[in-house]
């Protein structure tokens, strides 16, 4: 019986094919049962999300696991199984292991570390769990998978830093202020994406909220929505002297943040940071705003190259990442070995204890009036032979398991010893 | 005499923990940093220990000489440094601070720690208040110039628009500049009580408030630029870089202080 995971993911099967083959629930459930009825396999998960398509199974021919399964989902698309053959892939034993480990810990999504992979993962679990087509090995396989993704979200940075453009200017504002919460925004302009990121810092606590706009209604219907307060344009510089992050969104030509207006309310200040947030192009804040002393000004090119960096930092991270993983696969694989041979060690040291204990008995009932001290020393002399016995079979099974060849070491020592037949 | 023994694990515990946390700066990896801690944890008990020891050989306080007095300011350092990294979590505070620590306990490698210890005739109780006072002011005078160096590297990446390292690691500039901050008003009271002490005291002795000690000439400089910042931040609204420039001044003239003590003839001795 093998370990195999055959699929497609983002890198090779273009969405058209992804979106034809991705399924919904009932349907998974069906072809779970289905694939398991029609044998092969012995146990079966399928991840379905749209950025991947993958059957994790045991089988004992694994390659024909996956061709009768993959028939089976083009059958109920209607496809031609030959059009999605060459957007698969198998990974097979250690390989599936690692596979399984890098998709959970969101290594193999197109956005390295994005968070919802993980729960899509557990989903399609469950729902093969309600399916009653995951037995052991993969239950072991999923259960170390989920914790690995874990381990590795708290031990790098893979899924840290903002990767869009909105989450970015929120993660500047923590570089500079102290917290958000209790921060006054004002909002200028009534721009989609300027709302996003008010709306990303009202989140994170940031209140209270002003909304300026040309428009009067405009206003009054952007501050609702935030749960702010319009304010008129025209006292724009009013609420300038009060706020921590002014987010600007017009789509006016010429500048509404002028330098002057600035320089002007810095002073009342008393060196509280201001932090400019230009979303709009042609650009709302002027550009000399930014030489004034504590005044951060990010336009939406800068806001990109954050991010560009944040992917940068992501990607060393991953880098971490992977590591961490292939050590984790090593010491998975070594626990699935020893899981292997211990029902036999453990049989071998019942067996060679019970023989010592019986002999051990016999002796004490001819010795008869020996001193508690003779029996003590025969009891740890006949021990002491047992684990000398003992020692270079059990660390040869383990080896061998290791090794990958521990089954017919496990034969050859239940027939050496009687132990009987294993399971 | 056990003392050098463990002074000599100290410094070496310290580099060590430098050198562990220069590594976590560059690579964020939980296991560094706890290394990093253990061994600063480590150095500074062995040091700890070293300074025990030698006062109870010595039968005094054991910042008689200027070396000793260097390693026993050494030593308040990497206590705050302790401290304000848990209080205000910032994990890569030691990356600025035992640099300094370290440099500080090297410009006393190599000199005999005995010095010219104090003359019997002067020492007092209120001589060793003095020593104690000025010490843990320029202990707390340490972190304000780590403080400042940090909000410096993040002001300019945030400026710069260049996120790079030290946007990752440093903290927020709100923080770093309330740290500055803190640090400063800490140290300020230390220090002037203590200057003032030795003022008072030298007048008693020698007749004089200065004559002739570049030591005293140049902690007074150094009191000066902190009295100006402080009064600065207080009342004028001094805040972020010109405050940390400030910092770092006051902190070159308190090094020029050392320099002095240790190079030119006076009465703080060399």
């Amino acid at each position: 019986m093998g370990l195999f995971v055959a699929g497609m993911n983002h890198r090779t099967a273009s969405v058209g094919v992804r979106e034809q083959l991705a399924l919904e629930e009932d349907k998974l459930r069906e072809i779970l049962r289905e694939v398991l009825a029609s044998g092969g396999m012995s146990e079966a998960v399928i991840v379905s999300t749209c950025n991947r398509v993958e059957l994790y199974g045991v089988a004992e021919v694994p390659g024909e696991a996956r061709a009768t399964v993959f028939r089976h989902l083009c059958h109920h698309r209607g496809l031609d199984p030959a059009s999605v053959d060459p957007c698969l892939y198998t990974h097979l034993d250690r390989e599936a292991v690692g596979h399984a480990f890098r998709v959970a810990a969101s290594l193999d999504s197109m956005m390295i570390g994005e968070p919802q992979i993980l729960g899509q993962v557990k989903d399609a679990f469950a729902l093969a769990q309600s399916c009653e087509t995951v037995g052991p090995t993969l239950h072991t396989l999923f259960t170390q998978a989920f914790a690995v993704a874990k381990k590795v979200r708290t031990e790098t940075d893979v899924g840290r830093y903002a990767v869009s453009v909105s989450f970015a200017a929120v993660e500047l504002a923590k570089k500079i202020f102290d917290g958000l919460a209790s921060r006054t925004v004002l909002l200028v302009g009534a721009g989609k994406m300027g709302e996003l990121a008010a709306r990303h810092l009202v989140e994170q606590g940031a209140f209270p909220i002003y909304v300026a706009n040309r428009t009067w209604s405009r206003a009054q219907e952007m501050a609702r929505a935030l749960s702010g307060t319009a304010v008129p344009f025209d006292e724009l510089t009013t609420v300038l002297a009060s706020a921590d992050i002014v987010i600007t969104s017009t789509g006016a030509r010429e500048p509404v943040i002028q330098r002057d207006m600035v320089a002007g309310v810095l002073h009342g200040r008393r060196g509280r940071p201001l932090f400019f947030i230009d979303i709009a192009v042609p650009r709302n804040v002027e550009e000399s705003v930014e030489t004034l002393e504590d005044v951060y000004c990010y336009d939406i090119d800068d806001l990109k190259q954050v991010v560009d960096a944040n992917l940068r930092e992501r990607r060393r991270e991953a880098q971490r990442a992977e590591g961490l993983v292939e050590r984790e696969v090593g010491k998975f694989l070594a626990r699935l070995a020893d899981a292997d041979v211990i029902p036999t060690i453990v049989s071998l040291r019942e067996r060679l204890e019970s023989i010592r204990l019986g002999e051990v008995k016999k002796t004490m009932a001819r010795l008869g009036d020996a001193s508690p001290e003779t029996k003590d020393a025969i009891d740890a002399l006949s021990s002491a032979i047992v684990n000398k016995i003992l020692h270079a079979p059990i660390t040869k099974l383990r080896e061998s398991s290791r090794a990958g060849h521990g089954r017919s070491w496990t034969e050859l020592v239940h027939e050496l010893f009687g132990l009987g037949r294993q399971s | 005499m056990i003392s050098p023994t463990f002074f000599t694990l100290a410094v070496i515990g310290y580099v060590c923990a430098t050198g562990l946390a220069l590594a976590y700066l560059v690579q964020r990896q939980d296991l560094i940093y706890r290394l990093g801690s253990l061994a600063t944890l480590a150095a500074w008990a062995c040091h700890s220990l070293a300074l025990a020891i030698r006062g109870i050989e010595q039968g005094r306080p054991p910042f008689a000489s200027l070396t000793e007095a260097v390693s026993v300011a050494v030593w308040v350092v990497v206590l705050l440094e302790m401290w304000a990294e848990r209080h205000y979590n910032v994990r890569v505070l030691g990356a600025f601070v035992l640099p300094v620590a370290v440099m500080l306990s090297m410009s006393a490698v190599g000199r005999s720690l005995e010095g010219p210890a104090i003359d019997r005739a002067l020492s007092g109780a209120w001589l060793w208040v003095h020593i104690g006072l000025a010490l843990i002011g320029i202990a707390a005078f340490v972190l304000n110039f780590a403080g400042a160096v940090m909000y410096l590297l993040q002001e300019r990446a945030l400026k710069a628009k260049r996120p790079g390292t030290f946007y990752y690691r440093l903290p927020s500039l709100e923080t770093l500049d309330r740290l500055t901050y803190r640090t400063l008003a800490l140290g300020f009271p230390f220090l002037t009580t203590g200057l003032l002490l030795g003022a008072l005291w030298a007048r008693r002795v020698w007749g004089s408030v200065f004559a002739f000690d570049p030591l005293a000439m140049f902690s007074f400089v150094a009191w000066i630029i902190y009295a100006a910042t402080l009064a600065g931040r207080a009342a004028g609204g001094w805040h972020g870089r010109r405050a940390a420039y400030f910092a770092i001044i006051g902190f070159a003239a308190l090094v020029l202080t050392l320099g002095a003590g240790f190079l030119l003839p006076g009465r703080h001795g060399s």
